[in-house]
């Protein structure tokens, strides 16, 4: 049994399919990645397995009974756009958060400022949110969003928005949440941070989900051809190479995809004998970012794209 | 309908609202105001603004002339200087000749008038009065009513009538008015129950009005904020809506109550800071019924508020939006108003049966008139009813508004969400 199951919702607003008969599973104890770009349906999705939206179709199936205040009790969600009361005090709001999901008393008290000494906030516990930066806000958010405990914890892009030491603490208590056995759900379109964090991934594209599973698993399937490379050097030579397929420069490293599996330790070859600095060669390996691009780009949007990466 | 997340809702509100500076400010300042603006209309009665009024006045005829200085010499506005009159007798043609000669001081404000009292008034009472405004309404009533009373003893000085003949002759009509109850037979009356009529619609229309505005912004701010996405992950949107107007309904009943604090204390103590002779009527029973009703039609008006602000997404598109609701308040006020002069109206009658203007005239009407009982439970009874009708639509507009963004909803939309099934 699934933690968490999505069974065909859909939702139209107005001419606009949102959501369109989007299933997919979310296992116990992993962290779960809603991938898309922006526009894809993940807000709305994320919407309607909250309540929030009343879905036009399908139904979200909660440890295998249908969602209803129970999961709403037991749940802990940050949407896109963050929202917090202006006027009170951050203490007071947290408070307030808690209690409407049934948490009060000092062992919330005491936890919220636990939480707000971790995030470094503690003598901010009495401003008022509007007195607070954006960045600080956030945080404010989150820990409204995980005080009350939660199993489920359904994050709408937490990292927009969060300069870097803050994203690393994010993702650390992230991890310290899961290692607690807590399911984390979190839809971003930022390839990096789900392929790095997810255990498994729904990936939604014009409100469709066109591939669900574990990370592992798609990686595998989808990478037999795929290198990822780091290296110092000049790789121009292979473009137009026979044996290569594609190359994508994705920053912190490239993507080859050749045209043969058999040819990868030709291309090694290849590299070496052109004085190329190889500092890491992950044969079989395919970014997220590359399957992602290879499942939602259109013919037209690839051939601009590839103009631009070769220029 | 209540659980531990809607009593969360509900404190929050109060919390917030009444620990706000406005509230506390409103709260205590609302009786001063009412103090200052009924002290302020005492005063615009009492002080004409006609000090330092200068009139020359020529009389053809000497007796009438002596009989004025006299008469005018013992009124209090000549006494303490308000009024400077200066006496002539003349005949009519000098008063032409004078009146060509002095015309300018009327224009340069020399004089404030000139009056003329011909001999022929001793017949017919006419008396000519020159001055630059002819609507000098405060001048003219004080001089008749002194030249009247010249005119009267100068009249029946030579005809053998005795001063007490006179005298009832020179005083007007007293109205004494009583208002006639059911249950408590003939009490006198004076104005004190037209002023608490005065009072009980100026402050159910102030408070719901603010209270609306209020809960009107509120809605748009959790809107806007996107505050209420969190919040409706955690409860449904009947129990924030439910939350909000009874926390934001017991703040205002709250305020009321300390607002007619003073009155009640002041009415039930009978504290002499009322003027002689005021007479207010006032049981408790009215004022726990004025609060009830009050309470009441918070939950009504502050629903429709609700749904109003979630339809807009901005305080602007709101306050033009509530409008047909700010109608819903004034109109009945307005036909308390007309209530001032004729309490037994019909349409006043009526008005408190209705659905929303019943919240606002029957408390009114019941200080003035003896309301019977059965009109109570009618307007109880169709107050309730309002509620109960009101709320289901209410609150979907509610729901679905509250996450709606983009531009503002169409009336078709709307009604196209009223009939949404979930």
């Amino acid at each position: 049994m699934y933690a968490l199951e999505v069974k065909n919702l859909s939702k139209t607003f107005g001419d606009v399919k949102a959501v369109d008969n989007a299933s997919f599973f979310v296992p116990e104890g992993s962290i779960f990645g809603l991938i898309g770009r922006n526009g894809a349906g993940k807000t709305t999705t994320i919407r309607m397995m909250m309540n929030i939206y009343m879905p036009d179709n399908g139904e979200v199936i909660l440890r295998g009974t249908t969602v209803g205040q129970e999961f709403r009790n037991n749940v802990g969600y940050l949407p896109e756009e963050r929202g917090l009361y202006k006027k009170m005090k951050v203490l007071d709001l947290l408070m307030f958060f808690a209690e409407i999901k049934g948490k009060t008393g000092e062992a919330v008290k005491k936890k919220a400022l636990e939480y707000l000494k971790k995030f470094s906030l503690s003598d901010r516990k009495n401003a008022k949110i509007e007195d607070l930066s954006k960045g600080n806000q956030q945080k404010i958010q989150f820990i409204a969003t995980i005080l009350h405990d939660p199993d489920f914890i359904i994050l709408d892009e937490p990292f927009a928005g969060l300069d870097p030491i803050n994203t690393e603490l994010l993702k650390e208590i992230i991890l310290q949440l899961k290692r607690a056995g807590k399911v984390i759900i979190f839809s971003t379109h930022l390839m990096d941070f789900a392929e790095r964090m997810c255990d498994h991934i729904a990936m939604i594209d014009n409100g469709k989900i066109i591939l669900n599973g574990s990370l592992k698993e798609l990686k595998e399937s989808h990478g037999q051809r795929n290198i990822s490379l780091k290296y110092d050097g000049d790789i121009s030579f292979l473009n137009g190479h026979p044996m290569v397929d594609k190359i994508t420069d994705f920053g912190h490293a490239t993507g080859i995809r050749v045209k043969d599996p058999a040819q990868i330790q030709e291309l090694l070859k290849l590299l070496i004998q052109n004085d190329v600095i190889v500092k890491s060669f992950n044969a079989n390996e395919i970014s997220l970012q590359e399957i992602f691009i290879e499942q939602t780009v259109t013919e037209e949007e690839a051939v601009k794209n590839n103009e631009v990466q070769y220029v | 309908m209540f659980n531990t997340r809607v009593f969360a809702v509900l404190k929050r509100e109060l919390r917030e609202r009444i620990m706000t500076k406005s509230f506390i400010i409103s709260t205590l300042a609302m009786p001063l105001i009412m103090v200052l603006l009924f002290g302020f209309q005492y005063l615009m009665l009492s002080m004409e603004g006609d000090a330092g009024t200068s009139i020359f006045i020529a009389c053809e005829n000497d007796a009438v002339t002596k009989g004025l200085k006299e008469e005018f010499s013992k009124t209090s506005w000549v006494k303490n200087g308000d009024y400077t009159l200066t006496y002539r007798s003349m005949s009519g043609e000098e008063f032409e000749t004078y009146f060509a000669e002095h015309k300018t001081d009327i224009l340069n404000g020399k004089v404030t008038g000139i009056l003329f009292i011909p001999g022929s008034a001793m017949k017919d009472k006419k008396v000519k009065f020159y001055s630059k405004s002819t609507k000098n309404l405060t001048v003219e009533r004080k001089l008749s009513r002194v030249i009247n009373l010249v005119f009267i003893n100068n009249y029946f000085a030579d005809k053998g009538i005795s001063k007490e003949d006179i005298l009832f002759a020179r005083i007007n009509v007293d109205f004494n008015t009583f208002k006639v109850t059911k249950s408590e037979g003939v009490k006198k009356e004076s104005g004190g129950n037209l002023a608490l009529a005065y009072v009980f619609s100026f402050l159910l229309y102030i408070s719901l009005v603010m209270m609306g505005a209020w809960v009107l912004n509120s809605v748009i701010e959790e809107k806007t904020n996107r505050v209420c996405e969190v919040i409706l992950s955690s409860l449904n949107a009947r129990e924030l809506m439910t939350g909000k107007i009874i926390g934001s309904a017991l703040t205002g009943l709250l305020q009321m109550t300390i607002w007619l604090m003073p009155i009640v204390v002041v009415i039930g103590f009978k504290l002499p800071v009322l003027p002689t002779g005021f007479i207010v009527d006032l049981d408790a029973w009215q004022v726990l019924y004025f609060l009830l009703n009050y309470f009441i039609g918070l939950i009504t008006f502050l629903g429709l508020y609700a749904s109003v602000g979630a339809i807009f997404n901005n305080a602007q598109e709101a306050q033009s939006g509530a409008m047909p609701l700010l109608m819903l308040i004034i109109i009945p006020f307005f036909i308390t108003m007309s209530m001032i002069t004729s309490p037994t109206n019909t349409l006043a009658e009526v008005s408190s049966l209705l659905p929303f203007s019943s919240i606002i005239v029957m408390p009114a009407r019941m200080t003035l008139v003896d309301v019977p009982l059965w009109q109570f439970i009618l307007s109880f009874i169709v107050n309730i009813g309002t509620i109960v009708a009101l709320f289901p639509f209410a609150g979907k507009i509610y729901r679905i508004g509250i996450l709606r963004t983009g531009k503002k909803p169409k009336l078709k939309e709307i009604i196209k969400w009223i009939k949404f099934q979930y």
